[in-house]
């Protein structure tokens, strides 16, 4: 037993902060730790190299709070996912238009399944519930702990090396209450310790240890590089294709059209339904509205569920500019870019695309204007293909409205705006 | 901390008299049950009896395999904690021989060839289905018979090896046999892997034989496993309201039987969800044809519904705490609620009727009540009987002091 003197609060000009018991079982680590907890004693802790069994109880530890840490670090991951995953896909960018552009969700329909649907929302909940638990476990051990720290006062004792192979020790602050130098030194000495230490407050700076500073300043300096490159990639053009590290996007196994397959017995990559069946939707038995065909020939009139008003006229005028207007031109003259274009490189044979307004196309029906863009005419090529039915009849009202744009008298202007034409 | 004055041999002292009276009471009970409902039988309809049978048997046959896969776990880890809690689950696998025998009327159906049970079975079915030609290398009677023989034949000799080397233990005291049955262990459970599995897609999954899915033999173990940790629970509090293991089985080790449950409950849902997931996805209809059935019909939504509540959400936030899986009395009432919710599973799993639907669309009949009484009666009578001879805890095992002292950290 070498008990040194302790009897000072300040010696060598350095501040007692501690006093150090070190025993040389953990039976008499936990015998001395009730022994302290009956003395009184709050601020006190022991260090061990292992867990030691009933030290916990010996010391009057209260359970740690840590459980509800990790509850609400996981509730917060449930809450996010399910949130997220409603912003991203089913909360229409319609009904938010306030957000930035950048912010906004996708509403994209995956599977046919309906944008908002639980089942698929599942793993990532559960990811990021598990995910937020577990970070909120490890930041919350380390907060309660006090940790990150650099340096203890123990660190300055040599004896306490050995609290990571065979040694157990039990440390009373000086700030304790209870605390005095001379009586708790002759209580620890009491209790069967081996030896007892005086340690003394940390000489080491409040400053952060250099190597550590630099570690950090380096891994931050390195970790700008992907956004800079990011950032170079969205701000600047390049002729080059891009670079991509995972090819799988752009050379994906798969069959493509007309290509043979060798698992059908027929060698189609491409299925056909089979003999007799049509695919959802794709009945179209009604004559009027998919052919422009009534019973007595070219329908004369829009069919039913096509309801003609401004709406349908503007969005006609948008396809008509997309799909008609290259030839036709916007007016519908029959001077469209690619005209002007083959008039240009005096392309042989070139016929120059129908005027809209002359006689002929102004007496064709409806339903056969609705024919000639399904399925072409002449050197027309068909567009049937391309849009969809509801659109083709859009541009044939909106053809209509050119054509009597054209060949509009006074008379047909409403008295109130005649006034604008003079 | 355990004094040092406790007297294991008292506390493990057998039943005597005691467990032979109640094992004759279930023994009496069960087979007044089994026979009443097979009186029941013409009145229902044989097909109607033989799937209420196989409902209740998959139930206590669950119960006794998660007892084995337990019992084998615990020794190819080499548990300390475990070992004063073993010698019940032992006797709980021990029945599983008994239900072997049991297992032999479900042999009715098969060979008499009748589709309501497995339709599978009948030469007319596969006749005019192709699906099932092709299946019938697998699904034919003849090769059926040889698997159940070849499943029950390894759960019986794993069960019985290891409880009788455990036996044999409390008298010779020699360590040997610990390492036997820790050999044992490690084979017993890659065959039990497999055999469970096969086992769940022979006797359950063939119940709609053009369905398939590849998780469902370890849907049907999650399920096991939930249901063994209840019924050890229940157990134990049973036998220490008898005055046994009253201090060799400590909060502590409710506690870990808790965490158990409580890990098995979510390992049983994510299972379970993964196997829907999927499904639900690619939407192809020889896949949806399991769910269609349960998710059309008003009462089995219901039951599905209540599944998810019953055997996920209320076990999930109820077990959560340490509080209640250190309390005996609450966690047995936890440990009740997954027995019944267990029982829910395997009727979700056995009794809708996707085949021949037009046969009977009543959704539980009384011999599903009679049968569980009954198979009951006479599972709760092997696992009593064998209390009254032998000790119930290893009380030589080498690592019985360490389960004495074990505490949570």
């Amino acid at each position: 037993m070498d008990v040194v003197a302790y009897t000072s609060a300040v010696a060598n000009g350095r501040r007692l902060a501690a006093l150090l018991a070190e025993f040389s079982s953990p039976g008499a680590l936990v015998t001395a730790a009730e022994q302290v907890r009956d003395a009184g004693y709050t601020h006190w802790d022991t260090h061990t190299p292992f867990p030691v069994h009933g030290i916990d109880a010996a010391m009057d530890i209260r359970r740690t709070r840590l459980p509800w840490v990790v509850v609400i670090g996981g509730t917060l991951g449930c809450v996010a996912g399910l949130l997220m995953q409603w912003w991203m896909n089913a909360a229409s960018p319609e009904q938010f238009r306030w957000v930035p552009t950048f912010l906004q969700g996708y509403d994209f329909v995956i599977s046919g399944k309906p944008t908002f649907s639980l089942p698929a929302n599942i793993p990532v909940i559960f990811e990021l519930t598990v995910l937020l638990a577990a970070l909120a476990t490890v930041i919350g051990m380390l907060a309660m702990n006090n940790l990150p720290r650099y340096h203890d006062a123990l660190f300055g004792v040599p004896r306490f090396r050995r609290v990571t192979t065979d040694r157990f020790f039990l440390r009373i602050d000086a700030h304790d209450p209870r605390f005095d130098p001379q009586r708790t030194a002759e209580f620890l000495s009491g209790l069967g310790a081996v030896a007892i230490e005086r340690v003394e407050a940390a000489q080491s700076p409040a400053r952060w240890p250099a190597a550590l500073v630099v570690t950090l300043v380096v891994l931050a300096g390195l970790a700008l590089f992907p956004p800079l490159v990011a950032a170079k990639a969205r701000l600047s053009k390049s002729p080059k294709p891009r670079i991509a590290l995972i090819q799988d996007m752009d050379n994906q196994e798969r069959y493509k059209a007309q290509q043979a397959n060798p698992a059908f017995r027929d060698g189609r990559a491409m299925r056909v339904p089979p003999a007799g069946t049509l695919a959802r939707g794709e009945l179209r038995d009604d004559r009027h509205y998919y052919r422009g065909q009534v019973a007595e020939g070219w329908a004369l009139t829009f069919p039913p569920q096509v309801r003609v008003d401004a709406a349908l006229l503007a969005r006609g005028q948008e396809c008509f500019g997309i799909y008609c207007a290259p030839c036709h031109g916007l007016g519908g003259a029959g001077d469209g870019l690619v005209h002007q274009r083959a008039l240009q490189r005096d392309t042989p044979g070139w016929v120059q695309p129908t005027s809209l307004h002359d006689p002929v196309a102004r007496s064709r029906p409806v339903g056969h204007l609705f024919n000639t863009i399904t399925n072409g005419i002449r050197s027309m090529p068909p567009y049937g293909d391309q849009i969809p039915p509801a659109d083709r009849w859009a541009i044939v009202a909106y053809v209509r409205a050119l054509q009597l744009s054209q060949d509009a008298r006074l008379e047909d202007v409403p008295p109130e705006r005649r006034a604008e034409l003079r | 901390m355990q004094s040092p004055t406790l007297d294991i041999d008292a506390e493990a002292r057998p039943l005597g008299a005691a467990a032979t009276r109640v094992a004759g009471a279930a023994l009496l009970l069960g087979l007044l049950a089994v026979g009443g409902s097979v009186a029941l039988g013409p009145r229902v309809g044989w097909s109607v009896f033989f799937r209420s049978y196989l409902l209740n048997y998959s139930y206590f046959l669950s119960l006794a395999l998660g007892a084995l896969f337990f019992v084998m776990l615990q020794h190819v880890v080499r548990a300390g904690w475990s070992v004063s809690v073993r010698r019940v689950a032992e006797l709980v696998a021990g029945t599983l021989p008994w239900l072997a025998v049991l297992f032999l009327p479900l042999l009715v159906p098969v060979l008499k060839h009748w589709p309501d049970v497995y339709p599978w079975t009948d030469p007319t079915v596969v006749q005019h289905d192709p699906r099932l030609e092709a299946k019938a290398v697998y699904l034919n009677v003849p090769f059926f018979v040889i698997r159940c023989a070849v499943y029950f034949i390894v759960w019986s000799w794993l069960a019985l090896a290891s409880l009788r080397e455990s036996l044999r233990q409390d008298d010779t005291e020699d360590v040997r046999h610990t390492q036997r049955a820790e050999r044992r262990s490690a084979v017993g459970l890659v065959l039990f892997g497999l055999t469970v599995t096969f086992f769940a897609i022979d006797a359950l999954m063939s119940l709609h034989p053009h369905w398939y899915s590849t998780i469902w033999g370890v849907y049907f173990f999650a399920g096991s496993a939930v249901g063994f940790y209840a019924l050890l629970i229940l157990l134990l509090v049973v036998l220490r309201r008898a005055g046994r293991l009253t201090r060799a089985v400590s909060s502590e080790h409710f506690h870990d039987l808790g965490k158990l449950a409580f890990g098995f409950v979510v390992f049983w849902a994510y299972v379970a969800f993964s196997q829907y997931l999927l499904i639900w996805y690619a939407n192809l209809p020889e896949e949806t044809v399991w769910y269609r059935p349960r998710q059309s019909d008003r009462w089995w939504v219901a039951v599905s519904l209540l599944l998810l509540v019953g055997h996920f959400v209320v076990p999930l936030l109820a077990l959560m705490s340490r509080y209640p899986k250190r309390r005996p009395r609450m966690l047995a009432a936890a440990a009740a609620w997954l027995l019944a919710m267990h029982w829910l599973d395997m009727y979700y799993i056995v009794k809708p009727r996707p085949w021949l639907e037009a046969v009977n669309s009543a959704p539980i009949h009384a011999t599903d009540a009679l049968l569980l009484v009954g198979l009951g009666g006479l599972f709760f009578a092997a696992i009593f009987r064998p209390m009254a001879r032998w000790s119930l805890l290893p009380r030589r095992d080498p690592r019985l002091v360490e389960s004495l002292s074990y505490e949570n950290v």
